[in-house]
């Protein structure tokens, strides 16, 4: 749909979606990403599409070998771009500082997804202040729209400024659904030249200190790109000169709204190109205004800048956002009903709804309620896995855990994980924890994951001699983002078959002595294996190898397999002990009695194998 | 109308992306501006999923406030209750009679209400409810896993009476484009099943 959709076609697309539409408009040629909820749909679009519309799409084994990829091709004149959610730009921090000081030849975005609120996150960091840190231009869109129409913009301003071009889409950008009217689709040129250029490109004391200073011009160049931007606009006008309204992003979309609940008579700033910021457009608005509110989501970013332009504009001017007074929280997403409030209690307003009412009310119902937390799906591997590694290295055993689906484990019954911090951080803080405490510890990571960032830790363990498991939890698939493949899988972002890179002979390169790789549902062997592990003196691996659950149901239909079922039999005593190990959502107590919901089961048998009394058997299908 | 605004809710794995994709789609085909709000990763795996559909013209936000929802469709009676803050005593709430009781309830104090305690719930917020035989009319149309589209007949239905937007030929369009193709059938007819549930209630 995105590559065949039409010129003024008007379409209702994910952010994401938009985005990678957008990249087809601007005649991207290289497209890098490591997959990363809110980000992942963009590269993900592209990789369907990728051969067919004559560009090159990738999955970088992690970020900043993404953009190490699309900064070569970028620097050899071909268009490129790198998605990645908000903290994947910490590690590709090291490569983006200094690429700023090189900067590209062909248009470069790198599009950074921040989550407030944390839906998928381990963190809710506010991206904006690495366009501050770095200096780099940063568009921020507010909807679908602006997110197709900002990629092609953030094209051109890279190729004008020969920069990196931020693009900051935050979870309610990335993944809402709008209206988006096509451009027309512009040729792919994947056909570069590098051209040599020791003084621009290698970036060595002599060449860096020169490079500052040209990169510092270039930063002035973007204000005024920024001053005459038409992201950057007043979009209401208010009659009296008394309050003006500056936002950005998602919070543009609240503020307007809450602005007309409360009919409050007010002018609007919205900001598109968020660095740098327009400093003479916010110094009239300013100047034209006695007071004004800055709406926007997690830090006070504009909010800091904008104080920072009324000294030298508008001395006098009320400035209120979060930093003084906190009228908008800086933690947490933001939502209608947050600004409501707080323009309310800025303009002496009453709201137009009665949210205590509502919340009195809704407490009453809400005390009663059980929670529904995301849990590991039904058939899950990691479910076995981690089934085998309690029963085997016990409740004194430290478990470092990492970024995705197992970390769905630490819920009970399972709760395997102790500590959890960035990508590939289990083996490390693994390594630190054992050598404080001298417990069995055992890292916990996924392929993925272990690819991304995990193999300097492992080598740290096998120089040092650290004495920790590292099991790898192998589902064939980045899981938690959309079953991405990666270098385990041996398939590629073009969707073709390529060189598969085995982790355990990844393990062994790195000079691990004991390596093994286990089926997680195969428990006596999995323990036995793990038993070993813990025991060896030294660091050692276990691969937990086992296809994720949804890849092999959906696998099965495709193929037409019919799923089997697993009963229990008159044999059960109800002892519970499957419900208390496993916690399997197919596995449910209705009025005393165990059952197996047969929707849901996936028929990995794992609840067989556990059950005391041989009571679940696997049935006929009906 | 200013605005119209329907807020969807049950268990990841429900369909519950698809149905809003399909209301937001058929919106977007009767020429009407639209927002529609996802939550993927983490947030899908088995735990609480809700969208949100907004249509109108000054819609720009992709969530719907507090008290101000016009239909509330539930997948999953718990998670219609869970919902329930969006409601007012002007929304309809059409809600699944499929229970899907969370994992561990059993262990927790907190145990899965009675239908008629969830009606009571309900009608603290507000008195306009419809339970759709959900279960039932999927396994008719074809295929349990169809239930989103009953819901989404009901829907329809409901809104045509109500005088709100959303029209029928705009949806079954909407399916056919969304839903594979070998699916599309079923899809259809479950659409239709739903749809003359509430039409033969009136």
């Amino acid at each position: 749909m995105l590559l065949r959709g039409k010129p003024n076609e008007r379409v209702l697309l994910l952010g994401n979606e938009a985005i990678a539409r957008g990249i087809l408009e601007a005649g991207i040629s290289v497209v890098t990403t490591y997959p990363g909820t809110p980000a992942s749909e963009i590269g993900d679009s592209v990789s369907e599409i990728a051969a067919e519309a004559g560009l090159y799409m990738e999955y970088s084994t992690n970020e900043i070998v993404a953009v190490e990829v699309a900064a070569g091709a970028a620097n050899c004149g071909v268009r490129a771009l790198t998605a990645m959610k908000h903290v994947g730009l910490n590690v590709a921090s090291d490569m983006v500082m200094t690429l700023a000081y090189t900067g590209v030849r062909g248009g470069y975005v790198i599009v950074t997804a921040d989550d407030p609120e944390c839906f998928s996150s381990q963190n809710e960091q506010d991206n904006r202040f690495y366009a501050l840190l770095s200096n780099l231009p940063c568009l921020e869109p507010s909807n679908s729209q602006e997110a197709k129409d900002m990629t092609a913009s953030a094209i051109e301003i890279s190729e004008k400024l020969e920069l990196p071009v931020l693009l900051r889409t935050t979870t309610r950008i990335s993944h809402t659904r709008g209206p988006v009217v096509y451009g027309s689709i512009a040729k792919p040129n994947l056909k570069g030249e590098f051209v040599q250029d020791v003084k621009r490109l290698v970036m060595v004391p002599a060449n860096s200190r020169p490079k500052h200073d040209v990169f510092l011009k270039k930063v002035k160049e973007a204000k005024e790109i920024s001053e005459a931007s038409p992201y950057n606009t007043v979009t209401r006008k208010g009659k009296s000169k008394n309050l003006g309204v500056i936002s950005s992003s998602s919070a543009y979309n609240y503020a307007v709204e809450a602005i007309d609940l409360l009919g409050l008579d007010v002018s609007v700033l919205k900001l598109g190109m968020t660095h740098p910021l327009p400093e003479k457009l916010i110094g009239e608005f300013l100047k034209a205004h006695t007071k004004i509110i800055v709406v926007e989501e997690l830090e006070p970013y504009l909010e800091m800048q904008v104080k920072a332009i009324a000294k030298d504009y508008a001395p006098s001017v009320e400035i209120y956002g979060k930093m003084r007074k906190p009228y908008f929280a800086r933690t947490g997403e933001l939502s209608t009903r947050d600004v409501l409030i707080g323009l309310a209690n800025l303009t002496s307003k009453k709201l137009p709804i009665d949210f205590e009412r509502i919340n009195a009310k809704y407490a009453d119902i809400a005390k009663e309620l059980a929670l529904r937390p995301p849990i590991l799906c039904a058939g899950c591997p990691h479910r076995a896995s981690m089934y085998v590694i309690k029963k085997v290295a016990g409740e004194k055993a430290i478990y470092p855990t990492d970024i995705g689906c197992y970390a769905l484990g630490i819920a009970p019954p399972l709760k395997v994980g102790d500590i959890l911090i960035c990508m590939g951080a289990s083996i490390g803080t693994a390594e630190g924890i054992s050598k404080a405490t001298n417990a069995d510890t055992v890292a916990i990571i996924g392929d993925s994951t272990f690819f991304h960032a995990a193999i300097p830790g492992l080598v740290n363990a096998v120089y040092n001699n650290h004495k920790v498991v590292l099991a790898v939890l192998d589902n064939l698939a980045t899981a938690m983002t959309g079953h991405q493949p990666h270098p385990g899988t041996g398939v590629t972002g073009m969707q073709t078959l390529s060189n598969r890179v085995f982790i355990e002979k990844v393990a062994e390169g790195c000079g691990v002595k004991f390596v093994r790789v286990v089926d997680p549902f195969k428990i006596k062997g999995a323990e036995s294996a793990l038993r070993e592990a813990l025991q060896f003196q030294g660091p050692s691996v276990v691969v937990f190898r086992a296809p994720c659950a949804l890849t092999a149901v959906k696998e099965k239909r495709r193929k037409g397999i019919s799923l089997g079922v697993y009963k229990i039999t008159d044999k059960c005593t109800n002892c519970m002990a499957c419900v208390k190990l496993l916690g399997c959502p197919a596995i449910i107590v209705e009025e005393g009695k165990v059952g197996i919901n047969e929707v849901l089961c996936a028929e990995c048998g794992l609840c067989a194998s556990v059950c005391p009394y041989n009571a679940i058997e696997r049935g006929k299908n009906d | 109308m200013k605005e119209f605004n329907i807020v969807l809710a049950g268990v990841g794995g429900q369909g519950i992306l698809l149905a809003a994709e399909i209301l937001g789609t058929a919106a977007l085909k009767d020429g009407l501006n639209v927002r529609m709000s996802e939550i993927h990763g983490m947030a899908q795996r088995g735990g609480a999923v809700t969208s949100h559909v907004r249509v109108g013209r000054s819609v720009l936000a992709p969530t719907v406030l507090e008290g101000r929802a016009d239909i509330l469709l539930g997948f999953e009676p718990l998670e219609t209750l869970r919902n329930l803050k969006y409601a007012s005593e002007k929304t309809v709430v059409i809600m699944s009679d499929e229970k899907m009781p969370p994992p561990g309830l059993i262990s927790e104090s907190t145990r899965y209400p009675s239908m008629s305690e969830i009606f009571k719930k309900i009608h603290t917020f507000t008195k306009k409810v419809l339970i759709v035989e959900t279960t039932r009319l999927s396994a008719e149309a074809g295929n349990t896993l169809t239930q989103n589209i009953v819901l989404i007949g009901a829907l329809v239905a409901i809104v045509a009476t109500e005088k709100l937007p959303v029209k029928r030929k705009c949806v079954v369009q909407a399916i056919k484009e969304l839903v594979p193709s070998r699916y599309v059938e079923t899809n259809i007819r479950a659409f239709d099943l739903g749809y003359n549930y509430v039409k033969g209630k009136d």
